[in-house]
């Protein structure tokens, strides 16, 4: 059931292009991917620690994603334990914002009239950040393609203005747009000469390794201590009052619970305790954010739910 | 006076399905109220709405309100006015709540006596400069299961609000919320006509959108989905599953649905179907076919928002989605096959149950030793007895399995998938699909004895678990569903072909297994919480069945530890006091009197030598009351101990007549007193009658 990527469609690295000049021309700050494991681009402190405060902020940035147990070892066409993210977040969220959005679907060539464009009920709540919005998947025929979600709450605290944010999943979009079955067959670049590279040209291999560490390598005792030490760690760093780097920890602390799940050793129950643990500090560094930062002490009713 | 329409219409971002349905079951309401408030009158208030707004259209409004005369009589004059001729607090307190001022205040004579009068006056107003606010009111009064603020607005909606349309016939209602001004300008479908469209008059609103491909209610978007699905069944010639709440969804997902049949690789029919419907149903929002045997087919119903016209496109990039998710299934599917079910037990000791309480392949195991009780209590033996423990050493082998991993909803049912392809029985693999069984409020309980078996253990396992780590529910916290698990044992317990154990010895059982793998906890404590627990459920479940609170508390007034007989109890009191109404109220209220007089410290040991005929009477019915009681709850008759309690009736009633307890004479007062004592101890174990007197 294969089929090879329609020659006129985008290539992988023209859609990721492309979006950064329609987004920049909107205002946005262009970052770089994050340099530090995240499970998802809303997790990288450019959207958690930046949603807080009545500051505007606007920013795009390509954000690779890790989820140790989507691994299939390269197997499955969909799914991968690495995956890339467009991320846009805008505060305040603008009144045509739905608008902006269609319009960089049209900018990749998706023409929204001739497919079905539906924004269905999503809302999104992450238990690690202490963080809820309200939002939609976008389908295009279907296909979930970008969660869309205005955010209320981070860390535990309101957000005033109210950020909008779009996460665009790349490798389903560009299935998508260049009409290929497996991500594996994505065209990532095509020069002027006809030399391509594949997404599995580029990350198949990835797949393979980090699937068998993720899932059957990864040492666990020593991911738990890892947990343990970067929770630690993230506590002093929090006493010295500098929440960006703390909240580093916070995401090495992620990534280690992440990794143990993958290797099947934390259970329904031991799973809330872990991610309240993760909570605490992710909460904590907002706290200190809004305090150090955003100038604003908390006050201490707002550290509860 | 001239009546015209008006048309109110909030636009917004696409509103949640099953919100957007409730609110529109509020707007006429709430439109209703707050025109009664404003006191403009009405014909009739009609709701519309799509996933991008709310309608209310008002036919028959006036230009202007009626005036009005209201009179209201206050309080007399001498209390609404001191000595000196002052409105005293009285009389400021009734004017403000008339809003009126307090000179304003008239004073007339009724009778020979003063009283103080408001008489307010409301003059007639112009509907239109009422209306901002009430339709203003009418925004910030829907509720919502969740609300949003969005940009820098501090007000809330379920999504944010973008446009507002307010017409007066022809003149705009300068309605405001969140930074918009309503205006004239309405917008179409989102791609088939965006618009704007300007509404020159507010009885054109729905024919506007009408013409810009939206279809302005639920009802007639669910009607066209309907039929659209009656023509593709009968183009193929199969049958599609339109459950409800799927249904319902659909039809507010759209504005112009267009339904559209897709596809999949007939390779795809070897995965079970629960997992296909699943992805298809809760992940997709399509329709499942079928062929006339009750077969899935490879076919499937989109309902979609798009251009009709592009249909193979929309078609192609669904069927592709579809596609993917089976594919996702089909893998796992394959995978979890290559080895048998069996050899899937073994790794459900990486998978925590809970910090506490070790592994699931420890819950395993005490699983087994439980359901081995309870077939010994129940009578299970031979075949039976081998597919219960078969099942329950099986049962939660697929919560390992990929697909299982992948697609939690289908737990269970592919445990049982795995059992039938590695040759288990029938009765097995039946017995793994049910045990979660009852999984919500009403769902059925395991259809074998095998299978109820299996589920009781599991549930109860996990309530006696967790109630020994001190992790029973509290308030609205039950993350275990400790409370559902309960009321599953008891409808197991008391209901059509229940499993014939008792309850209270399997809690022994399984605290035992606990107790047998290292957990450390206060027995006694916790199987009196775990018993109290279930008591609680049942009076609960009860309760709900509609049985009467007296009744209820009457028989746990009594103890009573065992779901069934306090079900049984209940229901057979109110059965007796139904049958002779007069004989349980009398009685009742005899047992109120005896309680009431009750000196435990006399006790119950009488002189026979001092009674009166009528007290010898009370005091032979009462002997001969207890050994009956006695036997009859021995033998689990409760209605009998019932009748034998309402022999008493007679001879009480005769004692409280004809006999003064109180008597001068302590002899014979304590001499009453102590029968009266061994009166009351006869209903001990049966009923509080106290709590039955009306």
């Amino acid at each position: 059931m294969s089929h090879a990527a329609k020659p006129d469609a985008l290539s992988f690295q023209d859609i990721i292009l492309t979006l950064q000049r329609y987004w920049a021309d909107l205002g946005c700050v262009v970052l770089q991917p994050y340099d530090n494991e995240v499970g998802a681009g809303t997790n990288a402190p450019a959207t958690t620690l930046r949603s807080l405060g009545p500051d505007t902020w606007r920013t795009c940035y390509v954000q690779g994603c890790r989820r140790p147990t989507d691994g299939r070892y390269g197997e499955n066409p969909n799914r991968t334990q690495f995956y890339y993210q467009f991320q846009v977040l805008m505060k305040p969220s603008p009144d045509d914002i739905q608008e902006l959005y269609l319009g960089s679907l049209r900018a990749i060539g998706i023409d929204t009239d001739k497919h079905d464009v539906r924004f269905v009920e999503d809302d999104w709540e992450s238990p690690t950040l202490g963080a809820w919005g309200l939002g939609w998947e976008v389908w295009i025929d279907g296909m979930e393609v970008t969660q869309f979600t205005y955010f209320q709450q981070v860390g535990g605290f309101e957000c005033s203005p109210v950020p909008v944010e779009i996460a665009y999943g790349l490798e389903r979009l560009t299935m998508y747009i260049q009409g290929v079955d497996s991500m594996f067959d994505i065209v990532w670049s095509r020069g002027k000469d006809g030399l391509v590279f594949t997404y599995g040209d580029v990350y198949l291999e990835n797949e393979r390794q980090y699937s068998r560490y993720n899932f059957e390598v990864a040492d666990t005792d020593f991911l738990f201590q890892e947990f343990n030490d970067r929770e630690a760690e993230c506590l002093r760093t929090l006493e010295a009052g500098l929440p960006l780097p703390a909240y580093d920890s916070v995401l090495k602390c992620c990534h280690a619970f992440n990794l143990l799940d993958a290797r099947g050793v934390i259970s329904a129950t031991e799973r809330m305790g872990y991610i309240l643990r993760v909570r605490t500090i992710a909460k904590a560094c907002c706290a200190s954010y809004m305090e150090h930062v955003v100038g604003v002490k908390p006050e201490a009713d707002s550290k509860e739910a | 006076m001239e009546k015209t329409t008006l048309a109110f219409e909030i636009g917004t971002e696409e509103l949640p399905a099953f919100d957007l349905h409730a609110a529109t079951e509020q707007l006429p309401r709430l439109v209703s109220e707050a025109l009664a408030s404003a006191r403009v009158p009405f014909d009739e208030v009609k709701a519309y709405s799509t996933p991008r707004r709310l309608i209310a259209i008002v036919e028959g409004v006036p230009e202007r309100t009626e005036a009005t005369v209201e009179q209201f009589r206050g309080p007399a004059a001498k209390i609404a006015f001191d000595a000196e001729g002052n409105p005293t607090k009285a009389a400021a307190g009734f004017a403000r709540g008339k809003g009126v001022d307090v000179s304003a205040l008239e004073r007339r004579d009724e009778g020979g006596v003063e009283y103080v009068y408001a008489v307010k006056e409301t003059p007639a107003a112009d509907v239109a400069a009422l209306l901002p606010e009430v339709l203003e009111g009418v925004i910030a009064s829907i509720s919502w299961p969740k609300s949003c603020r969005w940009g820098t607005t501090s007000q809330y909606f379920s999504r944010p609000v973008r446009w507002i349309v307010a017409m007066l016939g022809e003149v705009v209602v300068p309605v405001r919320f969140a930074g918009l001004e309503a205006g004239n300008e309405t917008r179409g479908h989102r791609f088939l006509a965006p618009g704007p469209h300007a509404v020159a008059h507010a009885d054109q609103l729905i024919d506007t959108l009408r013409n810009a491909y939206v279809v302005v209610t639920e009802q007639e978007r669910e009607e066209s989905i309907r039929a659209q699905v009656a023509e593709a069944e009968k183009a193929c010639g199969l049958v599609a599953e339109l459950p409800a709440k799927t249904l319902a969804e659909v039809v507010n997902l759209s504005e112009y649905p267009t339904v559209m049949v897709g596809e999949f690789d007939e390779l795809f029919l070897a995965v079970p179907k629960e997992i296909i419907v699943d992805a298809m149903l809760v992940h997709q929002r399509y329709f499942p076919l079928f062929n006339a045997d009750g077969s899935l087919a490879n076919k499937f119903l989109i309902t979609s928002n798009g251009n009709p016209e592009f249909e193979a496109n929309i078609v192609d990039g669904n069927q592709r989605v579809v596609a993917a998710r089976l594919y996702d299934a089909k893998f796992f599917y394959d995978e979890d096959l290559k080895a048998p079910l069996e050899s899937y037990v073994e790794h459900l000791d990486e998978v925590v149950f809970q910090e506490k309480l070790g592994t699931t392949l420890a819950k395993t195991k005490r699983i087994v030793k439980l359901v081995e009780h309870l077939c010994a209590a129940a009578g299970l033996e031979g075949q039976e007895k081998a597919d219960a423990l078969r099942a329950a050493y099986l049962c939660k082998a697929d919560l390992v399995t990929g697909a299982v991993v992948e697609f939690t909803s289908v737990q269970g049912i592919m445990g049982s998938y795995y059992a039938k392809a590695a040759g288990e029985t029938d009765v097995v693999a039946g017995a793994i699909a049910d045990h979660y069984r009852p999984r919500f409020s009403g769902d059925a309980t395991p259809a074998t004895r095998v299978g109820k078996a299996v589920a009781f253990a599991d549930k109860l396992d996990t309530i006696c678990g967790l109630f020994a780590v001190d992790q029973a529910p509290t308030g609205s916290s039950d993350p275990f569903a400790l409370r559902r698990s309960a009321l599953g044992i008891v409808a197991m317990l008391t209901g059509d072909e229940a499993l014939q154990v008792e309850l209270v010895p399997a809690i022994d059982a399984s605290l035992a297994a606990y107790a047998a793998d290292g957990i450390e906890f206060d027995a006694a404590a916790v199987r009196e919480q775990v018993i109290e627990f279930f008591i609680t459920r049942t009076k609960v479940m009860v309760r709900d069945g509609g049985s009467s609170a007296d009744a209820i508390d009457a028989v746990l007034a009594a103890g009573v530890r065992e779901p069934l007989e306090f079900v049984n109890r209940v229901h057979a009191l109110e059965h007796a006091r139904q049958e002779a109404p007069e004989t349980f109220a009398d009685l009742a209220i005899a047992y109120a009197r005896a309680n009431n007089l009750r000196d435990a410290a006399l006790g119950c040991d009488y002189d026979e030598s001092l009674l009166s005929e009528v007290e010898h009477a009370l005091a032979c019915a009462v002997v001969q009351a207890e050994g009956r009681v006695a036997c009859a709850l021995d033998a689990d008759d409760y209605p009998e101990a019932l009748a034998e309690l309402a022999a008493l009736r007679k001879p009480v009633d005769l004692f409280f007549e004809k006999v003064m307890v109180m008597d001068e004479d302590a002899a014979l007062r304590e001499n009453r007193l102590r029968i009266l004592n061994r009166f009351v101890d006869v209903f001990a174990r049966v009923a509080d009658f106290g709590l039955l007197v009306k």
